[in-house]
Order: structure tokens, then C-alpha cells, then sequence
């Protein structure tokens, strides 16, 4: 397939069937509908490119910024989109939490502003919320936005009526599907995808997916916060039901092992919500088709895969650590026995300064280079701590002849590494007593280079 | 999604959290009782012993992270005696921000290296400040000079002081923090470190700090960030600074449960949108509005719910990690770096200390038919609503007891005892145990962080409350005039 540009290859994207066998329904079949394979990775591709084009040629002969409150994946494609044809693009955001998205939007040359934290001392006169204040900016003369405005614009919903929708249809053999199952973000493509489903069968029914009230999945908003946005009308959706972000990575982990389908968390909430939404009515067209002579016909539901799984190791790293296991590994601090560090060599100031003098033992400082660079004992070097576990960790660092003394702040984590180099077989190593904290309250001179 | 509207509002409680001291002194309802009798309604009580446990909280915090510096109370949440002469016995330190909060510290037995005197001040505060030593927290270049000045034209010994910063870039991302009125911009850090050096004999710099307003732990993060960098500029000119200043903001948790908090948020969405009945005083939304069936505006409610608070918020800001350092956790970079870390909490170091009770003078239905309870206060004396704390009060029975059992909640709204339509103490509906009766009590926990005395006045010659301190002693609660307090006090007067 060939395009002049890459925008021409968003939408079109596959509706793909999950395998009866990994999700268990018997009546029902069950269809992915593949946004991840949009060219920015998301189904945001489809809304940032029909809410921007509008506007594109005026932003160019403006030089207009282009501007957004988006946490992921429409500031990414309307980065990508702005950068295309010569703008800049600005996103606003308190919901910026997913550092890999932070620093791919940095990457793509976008600028980020993040709205402040609510207020420790509420002043309830000051109606000046930040976005009132964004929204001020935005209208100020002298400046020139193209603002996309992906949660009340209609343009993000014409997204879906004019691709995604169809495309549904047009895949399942000109039919609308018996459910169609989604997250509920900007609500954008729930409510436009449901709009072109129930013109062609108004028994569609609609199942809109939140998030669990304290919890956070990507994209995804809570039961509350929808209502914050203006696309969102709550007759859009038959039933509103709530996935948990443990869900989320179960049904992320399910799509990733067993489909193939290498999903986010949004993804795999909408798989689980789906699935656990249709098991009791697939239980229920079992007991009614029991006792028939022949089957009904078969079912069919289909559910939205937004985004791809990379982004989100750190957050699942953070909710599922069992998942990153580590091998156990060589000479770790870790492993050593309280009574090991209790016996490691230990060195007060005092001493210390008379040993530096007479046998010239290495001095390794193991705090930061920044720390290292502002105060250090005289002649000493610089090994960060996590630089240091890393070389202990394939043997001894220094020869057996030379004395070493260890230095951190407080002698804490100097005396566990003192204490594994004695177990790695070093017989002069020390820890400095009371870290360099003890040496600076000693007196002890603190050079800066 | 189809809105079920019920017919009567089920019970929104929103309990408060209540540990073991309180608890039990609310569970001592005769004694509330005699006091409210004998010295009027309101009344504040505070609890000394409890400002302690939570220094020692705080301090804990400190120690896991082998951090050393000091636990500044920020005087200003609380005008209590027995508050912070309880405080001077342990090894915290007080922040004033005012000469009367001065003199009160310095006469609770505060000597002069454990005071830092903050915020705006006048002639006379920053002359007694100077005079006696204390640590001031510089807010502008232009108080940097008139320090130094006073010092040289009084002749009075070097002054030790903590520059106070805002607008603290950081890398990748711009942060559109509130706007303050207090500190230097961190970008005029150089000018300000001239005049530092400039006026050497005069003032010594001891570190920087900030206080911002917010909840966000990232933003926190990024100005002590900047601090870190900006003690390095000091250290570079040839300065020893040895602090960082990180403010207050650490937050209280004020509710039981924390499904109570969201389902009153769930539920006031859905009336500011029309989809239950109202539970708010004439549909009050608390910031949020019913724009044609969107909801616009933001929620102008402290978040009550908040299971990271007070010590636990101090010990997950120190452990969240430095972008620009690397990613090395805060407490380490402090660590390494030799520096103290000074904290001002507020309302975190009074959590739990303190109640505000108030009798009940008749329960009567307005003519919408909503019962409307007038209490024998004002709103202004117990000030949680004008800090968007939305928390339960505790009603407490003539013969002292808390739950009569077996009744319907009922919803009421509370009403102070001003001639005046504003004097609401809630515009909230409050569910109660049962419809209070006249004479009854209704207890106002956990107050005393800035809902017990900060705005409380003399309208209408109605009285000020007075204030008790209270403490538990051989199994038994005992009780003095918060100005008669001393750590010392036995019950008897024997020391």
C-alpha cells in the first residue's frame, strides 16, 4: 500500500476475533477492533487528525501554537501532526502520569505544562482555577492557537461516525454487533462509534467502561469525572460499569500472552470489562438454548483496543511487581547478615585521619557526584553507590594490598559494602564512622575542587 | 445509564477519624457536659499530649531517612498556651508569624535557636526577632537590607537567616503553580546571595527554603530540587549553608472511611447535576456548576480523605526520586549533601488535638421541611467550612452518651446563633444519630488546625470560647484553663 503522507494511514485499522478458547464465551463472538495499529499507536490518531486539519492551513499562515489538555495520546499524535507541518505544539495537563508518555512528548519536541496540585489552604473566594486561567490565556490578544479542544469539540466524535463506526460494519458483514464495549476517555469514539452502530440496529446495546473512583488507569476516566466532559452524554451507554486498574493488567496481560495483541492497560480493561459484562449473558443463552433442538444464531461483541503495551512497564512494574521478577544476584548487599555488617571494619574520624596519613588507604566516596563535587575529604574518589554495586558485583574492585576506606553520609551503607569486600576475601577495608556527617561535625576538613 | 432517583436522601455520613486520645475523650460525654455547662458554649478543648506524639511522628519520618534538622510547628494553625508549651518540652521547634506569636513562643519556654520567625512582619516583630536571636526566614530582597540594616544600626549580633525561593523551574516540563505572593523568585537567587555576602557581618545565611501551596507531592519535589541546586550556587560562592527549608503542606486525614468521602463526592456530582435530590443548603455546589448537563468548575473542598498524610506525606516526598539528579531519591541527595531538613507543619502537627463543642438551642423544620438546628456558636468558631472540610460532628446526649442505637439517621442542617442568613456552620446536610435535642452537644472534631481560633470573632458581643487543655492521667481524664497549662501540671497542683 502505498501514501504520500502518513496521515493517509490512519484508520482502516483491523477487527481481529479473539480466540473462543482464551475468553470462554460459547454464544457470543468476540472481536477486537485494532486502534493500536494507528501510525502513532492510538485510536487518538483518528481524533487529533480530524480535529486539527480543520484548522491546519490557518495555523500555518498564523504560525499558531497548537494547544491541548491531554495527558497522552492525542497530545502524542498532535504532536506528531504539529511537527509535520511546521507548528509548535503545547500540552496542558494534570494528568501527565506516565513518565514514559512525558518523555516521548519531550522527545517528539513538544512543550508540556502541567497545572498545579489543588490548593493545602483552600481560599474559597478564588474562583481562578487553573483552567479557567488556560482558558483565559488561550483568548488573550497577541497570541494565536489552534486550541483542538478534544473534550467538547464534535469534530473528535466525527472521527469515529465517519471511520471507526463504519468500518465496524463494513467488517462484520454490513451488521452492527450485539454489544460494542468501550472506555470512556474524551468519550469521542464510544460515542460516535455508538451513534453509527444504532442507526443500523437501535438493539445495539452500549457498555461504557470507567475507572474505580481512587484508582488510575490511563485514559480512562472515573465515574465523576466523565461528567466533565462535554461529549458525554449519559443515554450514549445502556450501562456505565467500573474496571479496577488490577483488572486492567490482567486483562492487558491476557490480550498480550495469549492473543497476541500487544495492548495497553486501556486495552485490557476493555477486554475485562468486556468479558466479565458478557459472561452472564452468555450464561443465560446457554440455560435458554438447553433445552433447544438446534442453537440460535450466534452473538457477536466488539471492543476497542486503544494503545500499545510499551509505555506502561513502569506503571505496571508499580502495580505488578511479581511480574518483573529479577534473578537473584552475586555479591548484593542485600544478602549480607546483620551480624556480617556489625563485624565489618569500622573507622572514627579521628582515626581515620591518622590512618589517611600513614598508610594511604583509598578513600571511595559513595555518595553523588553532585554531593562528591560541593564537599569531599581531601584525595578521595567517587564511586555512586549504584555505580559501585554494579563493579562489586563482578569482583573485587581493587587489589587485596590496598587499604581502602569507604565514605557515605552516615556509615550506614559504607559498612554494608565494607562488610561484603571482607566477604569477597579484601583484608583492609573500613567504613568511616558516622559518614562524612560525623567528619564535617568533627571539625575534619571538607575540600570542594 | 439510566439515574435512579430515591425519595428520601439515603445517610451520607462522613465520620471522622478518630484515634485513641480523642476518641476516648469523646467517649467522656459527662465531663463535656460539665465543662460546656460551667464555662459556655463553644468551648475548645486541646489536648497537649497529643502535639507531641505527632512531633515524635514527624521526627520518625526524619530518622528513617537518617536525616537530622528540625520540626518547626507552625504556630499560626493554633493560638493554644498548652499547645505549645506541651511542644517546648519535647525537641520540636516553632515557627511564628507575628511579634504576639513571638512573644508567646519565647514565653512557653521556646529558646531563641528553636524559633523561626516567618511570613510578612513588621518593625517590631523583626527587631524582637533580631534582638533575641531567632532564625528569620527572609521573604524579599528588600527584607534582606532592612534586616541588615536594623543589625547595623542597633548594633545587634549577626542574624541568622533562611532565604525563602518560589518559581522554581524544572526539567522537561513547566509546572503552572500557583502564583505567590511570599519568597524571591529562585532566578534572582545571585542578587540576593550579594547582598548576602555584602551585608556578611550583619546576617548569616543558614539555607533556603520554600512553601508552596498545594497538595502535589511532584511539585514539592521539583522546588526542593531547586533548593539543592540553588544551596550548591551558596556553597560555590564560598557560603556553608546547612538547611533546606521545605515548608508545611503535609496535610490531615480527616475522615473514617475513606468510601463515606467518595460516595458524598459521587452523590454531590450528581445533585449539582440535577440527578438526586439536593443535599447541599439551597443546592450549593462547592465550586461546581451545571453547565447545560456538563459539570464545569472544580471542587473547592479540602480533600478530606487522605491516606497520605502528616509524617507518611513528609516520608513519600524525601523517597520520591530527582530527575535532574539522576533519579537519586530526595532524602539521599539531602543526605549526601550534608544538609538539615527543616519542616513547618501546621495543621499536620495538630491533627487529633483538638475539639470544639457547642450546645444545641432548638431543632426546628424550615418551610421547605428540612430540619434546621441552631447551635449555640458562631460559623466563624468553628471554621470548617470555610476550609471545604466536610466532616461529621459528633452529637452527644444529655446523660453523655454518643449513639442511642436503633433510630433513623436523620439529615439537618446547622445553623449558628448569628442574626445573619450567611451564619451557616454547614451548607451541607449532616446526618446525626438521631434529631438533637435542645441542651444536647455536638462535638466539632478534630479542629485544631485552623478551625478552632484562626477567624473566630467578637460579632454581636456573642462570646469567644474559652479553651481547655486535656490530658489522661492514671486512668482518668483531667482538665485546666489552656493559660493555666504547663507540662508540669499534676491534677491537685503539685508538680
Amino acid at each position: 500500500m502505498r501514501y504520500d503522507s502518513i496521515t493517509e494511514a490512519i484508520g482502516n485499522t483491523p477487527l481481529v476475533r479473539i480466540d473462543p478458547a482464551v475468553h470462554g464465551l460459547r454464544h457470543i463472538d468476540l472481536y477486537a477492533k485494532l486502534e493500536l495499529l494507528n501510525p502513532f499507536g492510538s485510536v487518538k490518531d483518528r481524533a487529533a487528525w480530524n480535529m486539527a486539519r480543520a484548522g491546519l492551513a490557518d495555523a500555518v499562515a498564523h504560525g499558531s501554537q497548537v494547544v491541548e489538555l491531554s495527558s497522552g495520546n492525542t497530545a502524542k499524535a498532535l504532536a506528531v501532526i504539529a511537527g509535520m507541518h511546521g507548528l509548535s505544539f503545547k500540552s496542558v495537563t494534570n494528568r501527565m502520569r506516565i513518565p514514559e508518555i512525558k518523555d516521548l512528548l519531550l522527545l517528539l519536541g513538544a512543550e508540556i505544562e502541567e497545572l498545579p496540585g489543588q490548593s493545602e489552604c483552600l481560599d474559597p473566594t478564588n474562583t481562578d482555577d487553573p483552567l479557567t486561567l488556560f482558558h483565559r490565556e488561550l483568548s488573550e490578544p497577541g497570541h494565536s492557537y489552534l486550541h483542538t479542544d478534544q473534550y467538547f469539540n464534535d469534530r473528535n466524535t466525527e472521527a469515529h461516525t465517519t471511520g471507526t463506526g463504519p468500518e465496524i460494519v463494513k467488517d462484520l458483514d454490513g451488521r452492527a454487533p450485539d454489544w460494542f464495549i468501550a472506555c470512556v476517555g474524551t468519550a469521542g469514539s464510544s460515542t460516535g462509534v455508538a451513534r453509527v452502530l444504532r442507526e443500523h440496529d437501535p438493539h445495539v446495546r452500549v457498555v461504557g467502561l470507567v475507572a474505580g473512583k481512587a484508582d488510575f488507569i490511563p485514559g480512562i476516566r472515573t465515574l465523576d469525572e466523565v461528567h466533565e466532559v462535554g461529549l458525554f452524554a449519559p443515554e450514549t451507554y445502556d450501562t456505565m460499569e467500573s474496571v479496577s486498574s488490577d483488572e486492567a493488567i490482567e486483562g492487558m496481560l491476557t490480550l498480550a500472552r495469549r492473543c497476541g495483541i500487544l495492548a495497553g492497560p486501556t486495552g485490557g480493561a476493555a477486554y475485562y470489562g468486556t468479558v466479565r459484562h458478557l459472561r452472564a449473558w452468555d450464561d443465560e443463552l446457554t440455560a435458554s438454548q438447553d433445552g433447544a433442538a438446534a442453537n440460535g444464531p450466534r452473538k457477536s461483541a466488539v471492543f476497542i483496543v486503544c494503545d500499545r503495551i510499551e509505555s506502561y512497564l513502569g506503571y505496571t512494574r508499580q502495580r505488578r511487581p511479581d511480574l518483573f521478577r529479577l534473578p537473584p544476584r552475586r555479591n548484593a548487599v542485600a544478602d549480607l547478615t546483620t551480624a556480617e555488617i556489625a563485624a565489618a571494619g569500622a573507622i572514627d574520624t579521628h582515626d581515620a585521619q591518622k590512618w589517611i596519613v600513614q598508610d594511604r588507604p583509598l578513600v571511595v566516596d559513595l555518595r553523588s557526584p553532585f554531593a562528591y563535587a560541593a564537599l569531599h575529604i581531601e584525595g578521595s574518589i567517587n564511586i555512586v553507590d549504584e555505580l559501585f554495586e554494579e563493579l562489586v558485583r563482578g569482583g573485587l574492585p581493587f587489589g587485596k594490598q590496598q587499604p581502602v576506606l569507604l565514605v557515605c553520609p552516615v556509615g550506614e551503607q559504607s559498612a554494608r559494602y565494607a562488610a561484603l569486600l571482607s566477604r569477597m576475601g579484601h583484608p583492609d577495608v573500613r567504613s568511616l564512622s558516622g559518614g562524612v556527617i560525623a567528619w564535617r561535625d568533627a571539625g575534619a576538613p571538607l575540600v570542594r575542587d | 445509564m439510566a439515574a435512579a432517583v430515591p425519595l428520601s436522601p439515603e445517610p451520607l455520613s462522613l465520620e471522622p477519624r478518630l484515634e485513641e486520645r480523642l476518641a476516648s475523650l469523646l467517649r467522656s460525654g459527662a465531663l463535656l457536659h460539665t465543662l460546656v455547662d460551667a464555662l459556655g458554649s463553644p468551648l475548645n478543648v486541646v489536648l497537649p499530649d497529643q502535639i507531641a506524639e505527632n512531633a515524635r511522628r514527624f521526627r520518625a519520618a526524619y530518622g528513617t531517612h537518617r536525616l537530622a534538622g528540625r520540626v518547626f510547628f507552625a504556630h499560626k494553625a493554633n493560638r493554644s498556651s498548652a499547645l505549645v508549651r506541651r511542644l517546648a518540652a519535647t525537641d520540636a521547634a516553632i515557627d511564628v508569624a507575628s511579634l504576639g506569636e513571638l512573644q508567646h513562643a519565647l514565653g512557653a519556654g521556646f529558646t531563641p535557636d528553636r524559633i523561626m520567625a516567618t511570613g510578612p512582619k513588621n518593625p517590631e516583630f523583626r527587631w524582637l526577632a533580631a534582638r533575641t536571636g531567632v532564625t528569620v526566614n527572609v521573604d524579599s530582597y528588600g527584607e534582606l537590607e532592612e534586616l541588615a540594616t536594623l543589625v547595623g544600626d542597633r548594633q545587634l549580633p549577626r542574624i541568622r537567616v533562611v532565604l525563602r525561593l518560589s518559581a522554581f523551574d524544572g526539567p522537561g516540563v513547566r509546572m503552572r503553580t500557583r502564583p505567590s505572593r511570599f519568597g524571591s523568585p529562585a532566578g534572582e537567587l545571585e542578587h540576593l546571595l550579594k547582598a548576602v555576602e555584602r551585608h556578611g557581618d550583619a546576617v548569616e545565611l543558614v539555607g533556603v527554603g520554600y512553601h508552596l501551596d498545594t497538595t502535589s507531592l511532584e511539585e514539592k519535589a521539583r522546588a526542593l530540587e531547586g533548593c539543592i541546586r540553588a544551596l550548591d550556587a551558596c556553597r560555590s560562592r564560598g557560603l556553608r549553608p546547612r538547611a533546606v527549608d521545605i515548608g508545611g503542606g503535609f496535610g490531615v486525614d480527616y475522615l473514617a472511611h475513606g468510601e463515606q468521602w467518595e460516595r458524598y463526592t459521587s452523590a454531590l456530582t450528581a445533585a449539582v447535576l440535577g440527578r438526586r435530590p439536593a443535599i447541599t443548603w439551597r443546592g450549593h455546589g462547592y465550586g461546581l456548576r451545571n453547565d447545560a448537563g456538563t459539570l464545569r468548575g472544580s471542587l473547592a473542598l479540602y480533600p478530606a480523605h487522605r491516606p497520605v498524610a502528616g509524617a507518611r506525606y513528609l516520608d513519600e516526598l524525601l523517597s520520591l526520586p530527582a530527575p535532574s539528579f539522576g533519579g537519586r531519591p530526595l532524602a539521599t541527595l539531602l543526605l549526601e549533601n550534608l544538609y538539615d531538613l527543616y519542616t513547618e507543619p501546621g495543621r499536620a502537627l495538630v491533627d487529633q488535638c483538638g475539639l470544639v463543642l457547642a450546645r444545641v438551642l432548638e431543632a426546628r423544620r424550615t418551610d421547605s421541611g428540612d430540619h434546621l438546628v441552631r447551635l449555640a456558636m458562631k460559623a466563624d468558631d468553628a471554621g470548617l467550612e470555610e476550609h471545604g472540610v466536610l466532616m461529621d460532628p459528633v452529637l452527644l446526649a444529655r446523660d453523655g452518651t454518643r449513639a442511642a442505637g436503633g433510630g433513623e439517621p436523620v439529615g439537618v442542617y446547622l445553623a449558628g446563633s448569628l442574626c445573619l442568613e450567611a451564619d451557616l456552620i454547614t451548607r451541607r446536610m449532616v446526618f446525626l444519630p438521631w434529631l438533637p435535642r435542645p441542651g444536647e452537644l455536638l462535638g466539632f472534631a478534630n479542629t485544631a488546625g485552623y478551625c478552632m481560633d484562626f477567624q473566630t470573632s467578637g460579632a454581636q458581643h456573642q462570646p469567644v470560647a474559652r479553651k481547655v487543655a486535656a490530658w489522661q492521667a492514671e486512668g482518668s481524664w483531667h482538665w485546666c484553663l489552656d493559660e493555666q497549662y504547663w507540662p508540669i501540671t499534676r491534677p491537685g497542683g503539685e508538680s
